[in-house]
């Protein structure tokens, strides 16, 4: 009976848990050596007109506040340790997408002298969107994406 | 009985669960309002309580260099002060919980207290972003502290009286707000300020220093103190609404007031950018000249004019 009693809790607890981390996905925002334009993709995605507001996605400044990680462009060997370093400053749990084709592939910048390639070589990542640059719309499809697989886990 | 008493009013109602509730709710609409403004849907009707939720339930990162009791004492500290101004306030246009001559005085302070433990829990850190937080913070203190006391004191002057509920039922008579314009003004800005909402929101300015004080805390330190910011805004408002806008006498009166007074904080946060540090200082300088300038006059005029 108590058994069954601390599992209906446990039960709950994972429930609300779930419904708390898709319904507020706090966000920060990293560019580890992309050519801006999917930052600016990003940016006009926070803009009134696309509002992520309404999904709860709020931009933060600092790493411990945030839950995904929002990644650009092709890793460089500069921006490689500042990348795990904003990664290990987030506190679990923690996700990470990768925006663009240079963050998921590589992209144009692959085989450069100064980049390692893309994201996932430093550190692990959720959900790709790709695109050069993904649209707005895209970036939304894939951030909503995530949270779906959220609820399924 | 007597002992249940005390432990609903601190627990439950007025302080505890209720404000809670209520600070929460009134976050959403206050960023509901400046979503509208903006031009945008804005949040759900949940997401304060699911951002809270959220917070709790992730890791709680203490980093290296700090001082972990005051880095897991202050946020605690700060919702405390919160919760208990609510004691003393006519929330929901009931009597104040408690009341003694001079409780006025002393929520004016258990509401700068919010504000100190931000400001030590951000020098509490090895963190150069929380410190220049915590400097604007103090700064920002210094410079409202003074206006927005004075401000709260016209009302207190004219009913003869350092106590809210006699305040409060004074106003329910005299419209304080036309007699005395101006403190209601910087009483309201000063509330802005104290919440640091934007203009004077330079000491979690995200642009410049990441999230100020805040910037070292996770999960849990980061909603209680996001719960006292919710609990001071709710008490902060009634506070106005009972001192300037004739008094809060029954919930209908309450909810009216406190929203219309959230109307215009929300209007103003969105009308204007945000103030450098200096310019917040100047800002405060001839707001609490101006309230002086009124309190010549009330004085030269006579209570008899202006009550
Ligand atoms: S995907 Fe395209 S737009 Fe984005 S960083 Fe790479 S080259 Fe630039």
């Amino acid at each position: 009976m108590a058994l069954s009693l601390t599992e209906t809790w446990q039960n709950t607890l994972a429930s609300i848990k779930t419904w708390a981390f898709t319904n507020s996905p706090w966000a920060i925002h990293y560019n580890s050596g992309s050519c801006n334009g999917c930052d600016i993709e990003i940016l006009a995605t926070l803009t009134p007109r696309y509002d992520l507001e309404r999904f709860g996605v709020i931009l933060q400044g600092s790493p411990r506040h945030a839950d995904v990680l929002i990644c650009t462009g092709p890793v460089t060997l500069q921006s490689r340790d500042r990348l795990k370093r904003t990664y290990e400053q987030m506190p679990d749990p923690k996700f990470v997408v990768a925006v663009g084709s240079c963050a998921t592939s590589g992209g144009v910048f692959l085989g450069c002298y100064g980049v390692v390639g893309h994201i996932d070589e430093v550190i692990p990542v959720n959900a790709y969107i790709p695109g050069c640059p993904p649209r707005p719309e895209a970036i939304i499809d894939g951030v909503v994406k995530l949270l779906q697989s959220l609820q399924k886990k | 009985m007597n002992i249940l008493g005390p432990i609903i009013n601190v627990l439950f109602f007025p302080a505890g669960l209720f404000v809670l509730i209520i600070g929460l709710a009134y976050l959403w609409v206050d960023r509901k309002l400046v979503a509208q403004f903006q031009n945008r849907i804005g949040p759900r009707w949940f997401q304060p309580l699911a951002d809270v939720v959220k917070l709790f339930f992730k890791e709680e990162v203490v980093p290296d260099g700090v001082d972990a009791r005051f880095f897991v004492g202050l946020p605690i500290l700060a919702l405390a002060a919160a919760l208990t101004t609510a004691l003393y306030v006519p929330l929901v246009g009931l009597q104040g919980a408690y009341n003694f001559p001079g409780d006025l005085i002393v929520v004016v302070y258990l509401l700068s207290v919010v504000t100190m433990s931000l400001a030590l829990a951000g020098s509490n850190t090895a963190s150069r972003f929380s410190l220049i937080g915590a400097t604007r913070t103090l700064t920002q203190l210094f410079s409202y502290e003074a206006p927005f006391l004075l401000a709260l004191l016209g009302p207190a002057i004219v009913a003869h009286s350092w106590q809210i509920n006699t305040i409060n039922t004074y106003a329910g008579t005299h419209w304080i707000l036309l007699t005395q314009p101006i403190g209601f003004v910087i009483a309201l800005v000063g509330l802005m300020g104290k919440l640091e909402l934007p203009p004077f929101d330079a000491p979690e300015a995200e642009t410049e220093i990441v999230a100020g004080a805040m910037t070292d805390y996770s999960g849990r330190g980061l909603a209680i103190f996001q719960l006292a910011k919710a609990v001071e805004m709710v008490v902060g408002l009634t506070l106005i609404a009972a001192l300037y806008l004739g008094g809060i006498g029954n919930p209908i009166d309450f909810f009216a007031k406190t929203l219309i007074l959230l109307l215009f904080l929300a209007g103003l946060q969105s009308l204007f950018t945000r103030f450098r540090i200096e310019q917040t200082v100047k800002w405060w300088r001839y707001a609490a000249l101006l309230v002086l300038a009124q309190w010549v006059i009330m004085v030269v005029l006579g209570q008899g004019v202006l009550s």
